[in-house]
C-alpha cells in the first residue's frame, strides 16, 4: 500500500512539473535507446564463431611475409601444404581442414549462377558440428563428386523438389565436373567468419596445373583450419612454430645463403573465436569486425549512459530545492528519513521505466537504419533475457540517477528551510551539479571533436586524388573466364562502338580489387640475392590512357608499335627474348634512377615460373607512370611494375560519358549476346574505390550519430537546468530589474554563468581528443594533417558555447523580461 | 515632485477583474515624507509600485518631475526608475548568494560607476546605517534588522532623490522597526522625498503627511491632525 502511495505521489510530481519531466524522460529514455543498440552491436560483435561446438580447440594459422624494404604482407590463409606439414609435425592437432573459396560457374540445366564453393578437405565436417536438413553429413563428402549445399542454395538451385541425389556441374574454368548434392545444411549463421553456401571436396589431382592452389609454400590461397587435443595446444604451437617454419618452408631466394625462412616468415594461430575481432591480413571470406571498433562504441555507450545519468541528477536535485518546503513539512508531520528516501527513489524509478518504455520503441523505430549502416540483422529478442538485461539496466539508472537527490532532499533540516526564505540547496550539491555539467559537455565535446575528424579523414580520402580517374569508369568483371576470354577481343570492340565510350581496356586488377602479386627484379650487374621484391600487375593495351594515369617519361603499351608480352614458355624454351616493361615512379625510385627518363631505355631482370626453376626474363623500361592509389589510403604505394596482358584479363574498364544506366543497359545487351551462361557482372569504379572505405563510413555513421545523440542528451540536460536557475533565481533578477539592470544585463549574467561550464569542459576535452584522434589518424598513410584536429576543437568548442547561448537565451529572455515585482511579490 | 491625475489600475485574471486603484488624485512635493495607509488589499502596494514605475497604470496621468510618463515603455521607465528611485521591501529583498558589501553594490552596479568610486560610497553608506561591521557576512547571517538596514543602504547608495518603502517595518519587532524609521526620517531631514505604505500609526507619524486608501481611493485626511 506504501509503495501504491509512493507510486502515486510520484506521478504527480511527474505530472505537476511536466517541462521537467518530459526533458528528464526524454534525455534518459534517448540515452537507454543508445545503451541498448551499442550493446546490441558489441554482443553479435563478441560472439563470432563462439557457437561451434569445438571451438575452444578450433584454430585457424595465418602468416606474415616480411620483405625487405616493403610493408610486411599479412594473409589470413596459409600455403597450400602447410596442412600436411602440421599433421606430421605436431602430434597435437588431431584434424585439419583448408578452406578455399572459389567462384565457379555453377550449371544446374538451362541454368548458370556464379557462386561461392568451399572447397575443403575432410576432416572439415568432423570438426566443424553443421546442421544437417537431409541427407547424412558423415557420409557426405567421401568422393570429389559430392556437394553440401545450405538450404538457401538447394531451394534456389531445385525449388521445392528433394536435391538429394540430384546432379549439377561446376565450371572451374579451368576444369569442369559434374557433382551429385548428398546433403542439405541449414543456412550459414551471420555471425561467422566462415560463411559456408556450398562445400566440395579438394582433391590436389584436380589443380596440378594450378599449383598456386593448393601445392606452392610462397602462395597463400586457401585458409587453413586445425584442431587440436586442448585449448592450450595453441600456446605450444604458437611458440614453436618459428622451427617448423624453417623445417618445412623452401629457402627464399632472397636474403642470401644464411638466411632462414623465419627471417622472412612468421607462421601463427589463432582460436576461432578471435578471429572476427583480433585477426590481420588479408584472405578473409567474409568482413571482420574490429576490437577497437567494439571498445570505442563500448565506451560511448558508457559516456552516453553518464550523460544521462548526469542529466537526471541534476534535474532531479535542482528540482529537490524547489520541493524543500514539500519535504520539510513532511518531516514536521513526522516522516522519516528513509520514508522520505523511499518515496524519491520510487519516484525515480518510475521515471526510468517510463523512460524505459519510450526506450524501446526508439530502438525498435532505430534498428532498421541502424542494421542497415551495420550490415547485421540485429533484433531485440524479448523472450529472451534481453529484456531481464535492459529492465536491471534501467533499475540501475534509476536508483543511481535517483540516490543523490533522495539524500539531498531527505537531508533538508525542515528549520532552516521553514525559517529563511532561502533555497534549501547546500553549496556542495550546487558545486557537483557544476562538476557534473562540465563533465557532460567534456564528454560531448571529445566526441564532437572525433566525429569531425573521422568524417573530415573519409572526406580526404573521397577528394583525394588517387592517380586515376575514378569517375565515369564501368568495369565489366568475369572477363577472365574461358569462354569469355575467347572473345574479348570481340567484346572489347562492341563496347568501344558504344558511342558513350570514349576508352576502353583490360587488366587484371582495379583499383579496390587487388592481389598482392609479386615478383623479384634485379638490374644489371645486380646478384640474385639481392633482387628486390615489387608488386606486378597485369594491364591491357591503353590502360594507363583510359585510367588517366600520368605518365611522367617514355611511353606505355600500344598495339601499333608491337609491343607483346613474353611467356614464361617462350623462356623456358631458352628462347631469352627482351620484352618491355612500364614500371611507376616509386619503382624508379627503388632502382636507383634519379629521374623517371634516367629509367628510359634501362633493362631489368624479372623471375619467371616456379622458385626452383630459376627463370629470368629481360625487361626494357620504355615507361615510367606516376604513383597511384589501388589499395586504401592505410597502404603506402608500392613500387611496382605493369606487366602487359595482349589478350586477356579480370576486368575490362570501359571510360564513358553521358548517362550511366544507359550505358550499363548497352553493355549488358552486348554481353548476353556474345556470351551465353555467364551472368553479367559490373560495377563503377567509383562505387569499388568508396567500397574500399565502407568500415570507415560505416563507423564515422555510427560515430556521428551516437556523439549527436549524447551532445542531445547534454543539451535537453542544459535546458532543463537553464530553465530551472531561471526560474530559481527569479527573485534575484527581479532585485537586480529593480536596481536598473537591463534584459541585457541580465541575459548576460546567466550566460556567463553557463559559458564557464563549456569553457571548463573545452579546456578538458581538447587535449584528451587531440591525443586519441592523433593516434587513429596514424591507421592512415596518406592523412589530414594532426592541426586538423585543432581546428576542429576550435569549432566544437565554438559549437558548444553556441549551442549552450542559444539553450540558456532562450531561457531566460523571457524571465529577465517579466515584470520585476510578480517576482518580489509572493516571497 | 509628482501628480497623479485620475489614475486607475485594474487587474485581470481569468475574468474577474479587480480594480485596484480607482481615479486617484494625488499630489507630492520635494522634500516630504508620505505615510500611505489602509486596511490589506486596499491598493497600497500597486499605488507604490505604480509611483515606482514597476508598473503601468491602466489609465489617468502620472507626472514625474513635470513628465507625463504613463505612457512610456518599460526601458524609458527603467530609465527614470534607474536615476530617481530607490526602493526598500517588507521582506528585505537581499539576493542570498551575494554578501552584504556586494548587495548595496549591486544598487551601482548598473549605473556606468567605477569600481573605485563604487566600493568608496559603500563603505560610506554602510557607515551611515551601522553594518559596517558585517560587510562580508551573508543575508542569511544577519537578523531582520540588520538586513532592513543593508536595503535602506543599498536603497540610498545611488543618491536617488526618491525613496519608496513598502511596509518597511512590516517584518520587524518595535525597537528594530523604531530604528529603521529613524533613519528614514534622517533621510527626509536630508532632503529625500519619501513614500511609506505602513499599517503601523505609530511609524505614520513619522511622516509629515497621510494618504489613506480605502478600495483603491483616497480618502480625505479629515482625521489628520495637521503638523
Ligand atoms: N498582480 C495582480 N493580479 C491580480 N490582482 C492583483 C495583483 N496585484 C494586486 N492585486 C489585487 O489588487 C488589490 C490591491 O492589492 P495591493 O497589493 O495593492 O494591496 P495592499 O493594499 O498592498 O494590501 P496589503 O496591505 O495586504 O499589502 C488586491 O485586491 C489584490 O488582490
Ligand atoms: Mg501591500
Amino acid at each position: 500500500m506504501l509503495i501504491y502511495n509512493y507510486l502515486l505521489s510520484g506521478w504527480r510530481n511527474i505530472n505537476h512539473n511536466k517541462l521537467f519531466s518530459s526533458i528528464n524522460i526524454l534525455g534518459l529514455a534517448i540515452g537507454l535507446a543508445a545503451v541498448t543498440l551499442i550493446t546490441l552491436f558489441v554482443r553479435s560483435e563478441l560472439s563470432y564463431d563462439t557457437f561451434w561446438k569445438n571451438a575452444d580447440t578450433l584454430h585457424r594459422s595465418h602468416i606474415v611475409f616480411k620483405i625487405p624494404g616493403r610493408d610486411p604482407f599479412k594473409a589470413v590463409s596459409a600455403p597450400g601444404p602447410l596442412i600436411h606439414a602440421l599433421k606430421k609435425d605436431y602430434p597435437q592437432v588431431t584434424q585439419a581442414s583448408r578452406v578455399a573459396s572459389i567462384s565457379p560457374a555453377i550449371i544446374v540445366g538451362a541454368e548458370t549462377f556464379i557462386q561461392p564453393v568451399s572447397l575443403v578437405d575432410k576432416d572439415f565436417l568432423t570438426m566443424f558440428d553443421l546442421t544437417s536438413l537431409s541427407g547424412d553429413l558423415s557420409n557426405a563428402l567421401n568422393d570429389p563428386h559430392s556437394l553440401i549445399l545450405t538450404k538457401e542454395l538447394a531451394v534456389k538451385y531445385f525449388g521445392q523438389e528433394d536435391p538429394i541425389g540430384k546432379t549439377l556441374s561446376l565450371d572451374y574454368d579451368y576444369f569442369k565436373r559434374d557433382y551429385k548434392i548428398t546433403a542439405v545444411i541449414e543456412n550459414s549463421v551471420s555471425n561467422t567468419q566462415l560463411p559456408i553456401k556450398a562445400l566440395a571436396l579438394i582433391d590436389e589431382n584436380d589443380w596440378t596445373d594450378r599449383t598456386s592452389l593448393f601445392a606452392q609454400w610462397f602462395s597463400v590461397n586457401a585458409q587453413l583450419y586445425f584442431q587440436t587435443k586442448k585449448p592450450s595446444d595453441l600456446d605450444h604451437i604458437n611458440a614453436t612454430f618459428d622451427d617448423f617454419s624453417n623445417r618445412n618452408f623452401p629457402k627464399l631466394p632472397i636474403g642470401g645463403a644464411d638466411a632462414k625462412p623465419s627471417d622472412f616468415i612468421t607462421l601463427s594461430a589463432m582460436n576461432i573465436k578471435d578471429l572476427h575481432l583480433h585477426a590481420v591480413g588479408s584472405g578473409e571470406m567474409t568482413e571482420r569486425g574490429n576490437a577497437t571498433r567494439v571498445f570505442i562504441f563500448s565506451a560511448i555507450a558508457l559516456l552516453i549512459l553518464i550523460i544521462a545519468i548526469i542529466n537526471f541528477m541534476n534535474l532531479s536535485t535542482a528540482r529537490a530545492s524547489q520541493r524543500s518546503k514539500e519535504v520539510s513539512l513532511r518531516k514536521v508531520m513526522g516522516a522519516s528519513r528513509s520514508n522520505l528516501i523511499f518515496q524519491f527513489l520510487g519516484e525515480s524509478v518510475l521515471v526510468t521505466f517510463i523512460a524505459l518504455a519510450i526506450s524501446i520503441g526508439l530502438v525498435e523505430i532505430a534498428l532498421p537504419f541502424y542494421n542497415e549502416v551495420l550490415n547485421k540483422e540485429l533484433v531485440i529478442n524479448y523472450a529472451s533475457t534481453d529484456m531481464l538485461q535492459i529492465t536491471g539496466l534501467a533499475l540501475i539508472v534509476g536508483i543511481l540517477g535517483g540516490l543523490y537527490p533522495a539524500f539531498v532532499l531527505s537531508n533538508f533540516r525542515p528549520a532552516t528551510v521553514l525559517k529563511a526564505n532561502k533555497s534549501a540547496e547546500s553549496s556542495a550539491s550546487v558545486k557537483l551539479r557544476a562538476i557534473l555539467v562540465v563533465m557532460q559537455f567534456a564528454v560531448s565535446i571529445g566526441l564532437f571533436i572525433s566525429t569531425a575528424v573521422v568524417y573530415s579523414q573519409m572526406q580526404y580520402a573521397d577528394k583525394m586524388n588517387p592517380g586515376f580517374n575514378k569517375d565515369n569508369m564501368l568495369l565489366v568483371h568475369r572477363i577472365g573466364l574461358d569462354v569469355v576470354s575467347e572473345k574479348l577481343d570481340m567484346l572489347v570492340k562492341e563496347i568501344g562502338k558504344d558511342p558513350q565510350v570514349t576508352a576502353i581496356t583490360w587488366s587484371n586488377e582495379t583499383p579496390g580489387n587487388t592481389n598482392q602479386n609479386n615478383t623479384m627484379i634485379r638490374l644489371p650487374g645486380m646478384s640474385k640475392d639481392d633482387a628486390l621484391l615489387m608488386g606486378q600487375r597485369g594491364v591491357g593495351y591503353d590502360f594507363f590512357a583510359t585510367y588517366e594515369i600520368k605518365v611522367l617519361a617514355g611511353r606505355t603499351y600500344q598495339k601499333e608499335r608491337n609491343d607483346t608480352p613474353l611467356a614464361t614458355a617462350q623462356i623456358r624454351e631458352g628462347a631469352n627474348r627482351k620484352s618491355s616493361i612500364v614500371i611507376n615512379s616509386s619503382a624508379a625510385r627503388r632502382l636507383g634512377f634519379n629521374s623517371a627518363s634516367d629509367a628510359l631505355g634501362q633493362s631489368i631482370f624479372t623471375s619467371r615460373g616456379n622458385p626452383n626453376e630459376n627463370l629470368e626474363a629481360e625487361l626494357e623500361i620504355i615507361g615510367v607512370v606516376d604513383d597511384v592509389h589501388f589499395e586504401s589510403l592505410r597502404a603506402t604505394i608500392r613500387p611496382e611494375i605493369y606487366n602487359l596482358n595482349a589478350t586477356w584479363g579480370h576486368t575490362l574498364s570501359a571510360r564513358f560519358n553521358g548517362n550511366p544506366d544507359t550505358l550499363k543497359a548497352n553493355v549488358e545487351a552486348i554481353w548476353g549476346n556474345a556470351i551465353a551462361n555467364i551472368p553479367f557482372s559490373y560495377s563503377f569504379l567509383r562505387q569499388d574505390v568508396a567500397d574500399m572505405y565502407k568500415t570507415e563510413q560505416g563507423q564515422a555513421k555510427m560515430f556521428a550519430a551516437f556523439s549527436g545523440l549524447a551532445i542531445f542528451i547534454a543539451c535537453l540536460g542544459l535546458y532543463g537546468l537553464a530553465n530551472f536557475t531561471a526560474t530559481r533565481r527569479t527573485k534575484e533578477i527581479g532585485i537586480r530589474k529593480v536596481m536598473g539592470a537591463s534584459v541585457f544585463d541580465i541575459v548576460k549574467l546567466l550566460l556567463w554563468q553557463f559559458s564557464k561550464p563549456v569553457i571548463i569542459a573545452n579546456i578538458i576535452a581538447w587535449p584528451i581528443a587531440y591525443w586519441a584522434m592523433s593516434d587513429w589518424l596514424q591507421l592512415f598513410v596518406y592523412r589530414i594533417d594532426n592541426s586538423y584536429i585543432l581546428l576542429l576543437s576550435a569549432i566544437a568548442g565554438i559549437g558548444a558555447l553556441i549551442i549552450a547561448w542559444v539553450t540558456v537565451t532562450t531561457n531566460s529572455v523571457s524571465v529577465a523580461k517579466a515584470n520585476p515585482i510578480k517576482a518580489l511579490r509572493y516571497e | 515632485m509628482l501628480k497623479i491625475q485620475n489614475l486607475s489600475k485594474s487587474y485581470r485574471t481569468e475574468n474577474v477583474e479587480t480594480t485596484a486603484l480607482n481615479n486617484i488624485d494625488i499630489e507630492i512635493n520635494k522634500g516630504e515624507f508620505i505615510a500611505i495607509m489602509g486596511p490589506s488589499g486596499c491598493g497600497k502596494s500597486t499605488l507604490l509600485n505604480t509611483i515606482g514605475m514597476l508598473d503601468s497604470p491602466t489609465s489617468g496621468h502620472y507626472w514625474f518631475n513635470d513628465e507625463d510618463v504613463a505612457n512610456y515603455s518599460e526601458a524609458k521607465l527603467a530609465n527614470i526608475r534607474k536615476h530617481n528611485i530607490g526602493f526598500i521591501f517588507q521582506s528585505f529583498n537581499l539576493i542570498d548568494e551575494l554578501t552584504v558589501r556586494e548587495n548595496i553594490e549591486l544598487a551601482l552596479l548598473y549605473h556606468n560607476i567605477p569600481s573605485a568610486e563604487r566600493k568608496e560610497r559603500v563603505e560610506k553608506v554602510m557607515q551611515q546605517v551601522g553594518i559596517s561591521h558585517r560587510a562580508n557576512h551573508m543575508p542569511s547571517q544577519l537578523s531582520g534588522g540588520q538586513q532592513q538596514r543593508v536595503a535602506v543602504a543599498r536603497a540610498v547608495v545611488g543618491d536617488q532623490s526618491m525613496i519608496l518603502a513598502d511596509e518597511p517595518t512590516g517584518n520587524l519587532d518595535t525597537q528594530h522597526g523604531h530604528e529603521v524609521m529613524e533613519m528614514l526620517q534622517e533621510l527626509n531631514a536630508n532632503g529625500k522625498t519619501i513614500v511609506m505604505v505602513t499599517h503601523s500609526p505609530a511609524h505614520a507619524e513619522f511622516a509629515t503627511r497621510t494618504i489613506t486608501l480605502l478600495d483603491g481611493q483616497v480618502v480625505e485626511p479629515a482625521l489628520k491632525a495637521v503638523s
